[in-house]
C-alpha cells in the first residue's frame, strides 16, 4: 500500500514536470556557444552550395533552378576532367612520398643518431610556412634555366629539365613541393607513434637475434599502423584539395596540366563568377574524396586483418 | 559582506537583454556622401601613383574625401558583385573597358552620361574611340566608364643585346621578317637550348595567348564580326598566327617555353624584345634596365597591336544621391590626370591633356614611353563587348582562350583542332548575348 502511494507520488511529480515545462537551458545555452555559430558559418554554407549547385546563380538577381544541368556540365567538361585525373595522380605522388620520407626522417630521429634533434626542427619547419611562400620559393629552385635543382643535377649529367614549364613535367614540380610541405606533419605524427612503441619489444627481438629492418617490420609497423592510416587518409583529403602551390607556382598550366579541382572551382566561382557550376563541382569534389576515404580505409582494415 | 549571486535565469535574461540591444542599435542611414569609398586593384608601382592622384584630390577638398581600399585584381570583380548584391557597393572602381557585359546587363555599374552632362564632364574633349570602347552596344550603348588612360601592347627593347648584336637601336624594323632577323641576331643558345630570347616568350600564359591575339587579327582574323553575330572570322589567319607563334619555339628558335616570370626574366635580360604595356616601365627604369620602347612592327596585312582602357566606373547604390557627388569626384579625378597618365600608366584619352607643352617631357623619358603614346595609332584589338566577353580576351593568362591556346603550345593538339574549340565555344558566348 505504502508503496502504491509513493509510485504513484512520483508519477505525479514527473508529469508536474514535464507539465510546468521545467526544461534546464543552461546545458543548451553552452551547446549553443559552439553550435550556433557553426551551424551557421559551417552547416548552412555546406547546405546552400549543395543548393546553389542546382542553379545558375552568379551573386547577382535571383538563383534560377537548372537542376541537374551544371553537373552535367562539369562531367562533360574537358578541363574539369582533366583536373580529377590530375588530382589523383597528385594523390599517387604525394601521398607515398610524404608517408615513406615522414616514416624514414621520424625512424632517423627516433633512434637518436648525431644531429635528430636538429633534423626534427628542420624537418618540420616547412610545414608552418604558408603555402605561398613555399610556392615562391620552390618555382626559383625549380627554374628551368637558373633554378637550383637543376645545377645539381647538372653535376650529374641530367637536365635541365623543365620542372614547371612542360605540360609533362608541371604535375612532378608541384608534387615535389607539396612532399616538401607536407612532410612536416606526417613526421611529427609518425615520430609520436614510434614514441609509443614499448621498447621492451626491441629488446626482446634483439635477443632473438632480429636486426633493425627485421625490427621495423615486425615491430614498429604493426604498431603505427593506426597513425599510418590516419595520415594516408589526411594526406590523400590534403591532397585531392590541393590548391595554393598549383596557383602560385604553375597557375595551372601548361595546357590545364597541373591544374586541381579545386584550381578549377576557383577559376569558375571566384574569376568567372559562376558560383552554380563552382559548387556543382565542389559538391563532387566531396564525394569523390568521400569514396577515396572510405575505399582506403576498406583497403586498410583488410591488410590489417590479413 | 554581500554576495553577489547570478542566478542562471538572470544571467540569461542580461544576456537576452545585451543582444536585443546589439540588434535593437538605429540603423546607419547614408546620407549624400562626407567619405567616397573607392575600390582599386592597381597595386604595383601605378598604384603608388594613382594613391597620390587621391592624396591630392583629398588635399584639394575638405567636404567629401575619397576613401580607396585595396582589392586584389582576380577577385575584383567577385567582391563587387558580393558587395552590389548586399547593398554596400563601393562608389566608384577601377574597371577596364569592354569586359563588363553581364555587369552592365544586371545593372551593377551605373550608366553615366546623363550625370558626366551633370557634372559638366567634356565628354568631347576625350578622344572618341576612347568613349566608343567604354560603351556596350548590347545594352543601351550607354557609357559605363569614364576613360583614364589608353594602353597599348608594344616591343620594349634591350639596348645592350641590341648593340652587342651589332644593330642600330634607332633602327627597330617594322615587319615581321625584319623582327625575326633582330631576334634572331639577339638569341642566345647552348646545346641547342635558347638561353637568352631574342623574343621574350612563355610556354604558357599571357604572353602566347596575346601574341597570338595581336598577330592573328594583323593576318585578317576576327574574334567577332562587327554585329556580334559570328565568332572566329577567316579562321584561317587565326591558325597561321598559331603557326607563327610555334615557329618562334620549334623553327627559329628564337623564344623558349622555360621562362616562369617574364616581367623577372626580361627585367634580368633574359629575352631581348619584349611586348609589354606602359605599366612595366617605371619598375624596369627604377631597376636602371637599359632599352627603348618601339612601335609593334606588321607582321601580317596590316598593323595592328592590343589596346586596353582603364577607368573609373560607378556602382549601383541604395542613395541614388551619392551617385552627383562620386561623378563630381570622378570628373575631378579625370580633369587632373595628367599626372596618372604621364608618370602612372599609359597615355591621356584626354586632347587638352595630350596637348599639354609639357605632356612628352613630364614623366619617364620619351624614348620609353613616347612609343605607348604614339602607338596608340593602331592599337585597336581591345575586348568584345558581349556577356562572355572574358572569353575573347586575348590579354589574359588562364581563360578559355589561353588555356585553349596552351594545348597548342604544349604540342598536345593542332592548331585546326583549338581552332575549332574555340569557334565553337565563342558562337555559343555570343549567341548567349
Amino acid at each position: 500500500m505504502a508503496n502504491d502511494e509513493q509510485t504513484a507520488a512520483a508519477e505525479t511529480s514527473a508529469v508536474a514536470f514535464v507539465g510546468r515545462s521545467k526544461i534546464d537551458w543552461t546545458g543548451y545555452a553552452f551547446v549553443a556557444a559552439f553550435a550556433v555559430p557553426f551551424l551557421l558559418f559551417n552547416v548552412a554554407p555546406v547546405l546552400f552550395g549543395i543548393y546553389v549547385g542546382f542553379t545558375d546563380w552568379a551573386i547577382i538577381g535571383e538563383p534560377n533552378w537548372i537542376g541537374l544541368d551544371n553537373y552535367r556540365e562539369a562531367l562533360h567538361d574537358t578541363w574539369f576532367k582533366q583536373a580529377f585525373v590530375n588530382v589523383l595522380l597528385y594523390a599517387l605522388l604525394v601521398v607515398p612520398g610524404v608517408v615513406v620520407l615522414g616514416l624514414s626522417f621520424a625512424l632517423f630521429v627516433n633512434r637518436s643518431w648525431p644531429l635528430s634533434g636538429l633534423a626534427r626542427t628542420i624537418l618540420f619547419t616547412p610545414n608552418v610556412v604558408s603555402a605561398t611562400v613555399i610556392g615562391l620559393v620552390w618555382v626559383w629552385v625549380l627554374d628551368t634555366q637558373f633554378g637550383l635543382l637543376n645545377h645539381y643535377l647538372g653535376w650529374f649529367g641530367i637536365g635541365p629539365i623543365p620542372w614547371l614549364t612542360s605540360a609533362n613535367w608541371s604535375l612532378i614540380g608541384v608534387s615535389i613541393a607539396s612532399i616538401w610541405w607536407d612532410l612536416g606533419l606526417g613526421f611529427v605524427l609518425f615520430l609520436a607513434a614510434l614514441q609509443d612503441v614499448p621498447k621492451d619489444l626491441y629488446e626482446a627481438a634483439s635477443i632473438d637475434g632480429a636486426g633493425f629492418i627485421r625490427q621495423q617490420f615486425a615491430i614498429t609497423l604493426p604498431h603505427i599502423r593506426p597513425t599510418i592510416s590516419m595520415v594516408v587518409t589526411l594526406q590523400i583529403i590534403s591532397t585531392m584539395r590541393i590548391f595554393s602551390q598549383v596557383y602560385v607556382m604553375t597557375n595551372g598550366g601548361p595546357a590545364g596540366s597541373s591544374a586541381s579541382v579545386i584550381f578549377t572551382i576557383y577559376q569558375s566561382a571566384i574569376v568567372r563568377n559562376m558560383l552554380g557550376y563552382a559548387s556543382a563541382c565542389s559538391v563532387l569534389l566531396f564525394l569523390a574524396v568521400l569514396a577515396v576515404t572510405l575505399l582506403q580505409r576498406l583497403v586498410l582494415r583488410e591488410v590489417a586483418h590479413a | 559582506m554581500s554576495e553577489l549571486r547570478l542566478s542562471r535565469r538572470s544571467a540569461l535574461a542580461g544576456a537576452a537583454a545585451l543582444g536585443a540591444g546589439v540588434l535593437a542599435r538605429p540603423a546607419i542611414v547614408r546620407a549624400a556622401p562626407k567619405e567616397i569609398v573607392h575600390w582599386s586593384w592597381l597595386a604595383a608601382s601605378d598604384g603608388e601613383v594613382w594613391q597620390k592622384c587621391i592624396d591630392a584630390f583629398n588635399a584639394a577638398h575638405t567636404d567629401v574625401q575619397i576613401r580607396m581600399e585595396l582589392v586584389p585584381e582576380e577577385q575584383y570583380t567577385t567582391k563587387v558583385l558580393a558587395a552590389a548584391a548586399t547593398g554596400r557597393a563601393p562608389d566608384f572602381g577601377w574597371g577596364t573597358a569592354g569586359v563588363r557585359a553581364k555587369m552592365a546587363k544586371d545593372g551593377v555599374v551605373v550608366p553615366l552620361d546623363d550625370l558626366a552632362k551633370a557634372v559638366g564632364l567634356d565628354i568631347a574633349d576625350f578622344d572618341p574611340f576612347s568613349i566608343k570602347a567604354a560603351r556596350y552596344p548590347k545594352y543601351g550603348n550607354g557609357l559605363f566608364l569614364v576613360p583614364m588612360d589608353l594602353m597599348s601592347l608594344q616591343p620594349e627593347v634591350n639596348t645592350d643585346h641590341v648593340k652587342e648584336a651589332g644593330l642600330d637601336p634607332d633602327k627597330f624594323p617594322a615587319d615581321g621578317a625584319g623582327l625575326l632577323d633582330w631576334a634572331k641576331a639577339m638569341t642566345k643558345s647552348e646545346g641547342g637550348k635558347v638561353t637568352r630570347s631574342g623574343i621574350m616568350m612563355t610556354g604558357s600564359g599571357v604572353q602566347p595567348t596575346v601574341t597570338w591575339g595581336i598577330v592573328s587579327a594583323q593576318m585578317g582574323f576576327m574574334r567577332a564580326s562587327d554585329d556580334f553575330k559570328t565568332a572566329a572570322v577567316n579562321p584561317k589567319a587565326g591558325i597561321a598566327a598559331m603557326e607563327w607563334v610555334l615557329a618562334l619555339f620549334d623553327t627559329h628558335k628564337v623564344s623558349t617555353r622555360d621562362v616562369t616570370d617574364r616581367y623577372k626574366a626580361f627585367g634580368n635580360g633574359q629575352g631581348s624584345i619584349f611586348w609589354t604595356g606602359p605599366w612595366t616601365l617605371n619598375g624596369y627604369v627604377a631597376q636602371k634596365l637599359p632599352f627603348k620602347t618601339n612601335l609593334f612592327p606588321q607582321i601580317g596585312s596590316k598593323r595592328v597591336t592590343y589596346f586596353e582602357e582603364g577607368g573609373l566606373e560607378l556602382y549601383q547604390q541604395k542613395d541614388k544621391g551619392r551617385y552627383e557627388a562620386t561623378m563630381t569626384a570622378v570628373k575631378w579625378l579625370s580633369d587632373n590626370s595628367k599626372l596618372w597618365t604621364t608618370v602612372g600608366r599609359g597615355a591621356s584619352p584626354r586632347k587638352s591633356i595630350l596637348s599639354l607643352p609639357d605632356y612628352k617631357t613630364a614623366g619617364n623619358d620619351w624614348s620609353v614611353r613616347g612609343a605607348f603614346v604614339d602607338g596608340m595609332a593602331f592599337a585597336t584589338e581591345g575586348e568584345i563587348p558581349v556577356l562572355a566577353g572574358p572569353d575573347f580576351t586575348i590579354y589574359s593568362g588562364g581563360n578559355f582562350l589561353a588555356k585553349t591556346l596552351e594545348t597548342v603550345w604544349a604540342g598536345k593538339a593542332k592548331p585546326e583542332e583549338a581552332m575549332a574549340q574555340i569557334t565553337e565555344k565563342w558562337q555559343k558566348g555570343l549567341d548567349a548575348g
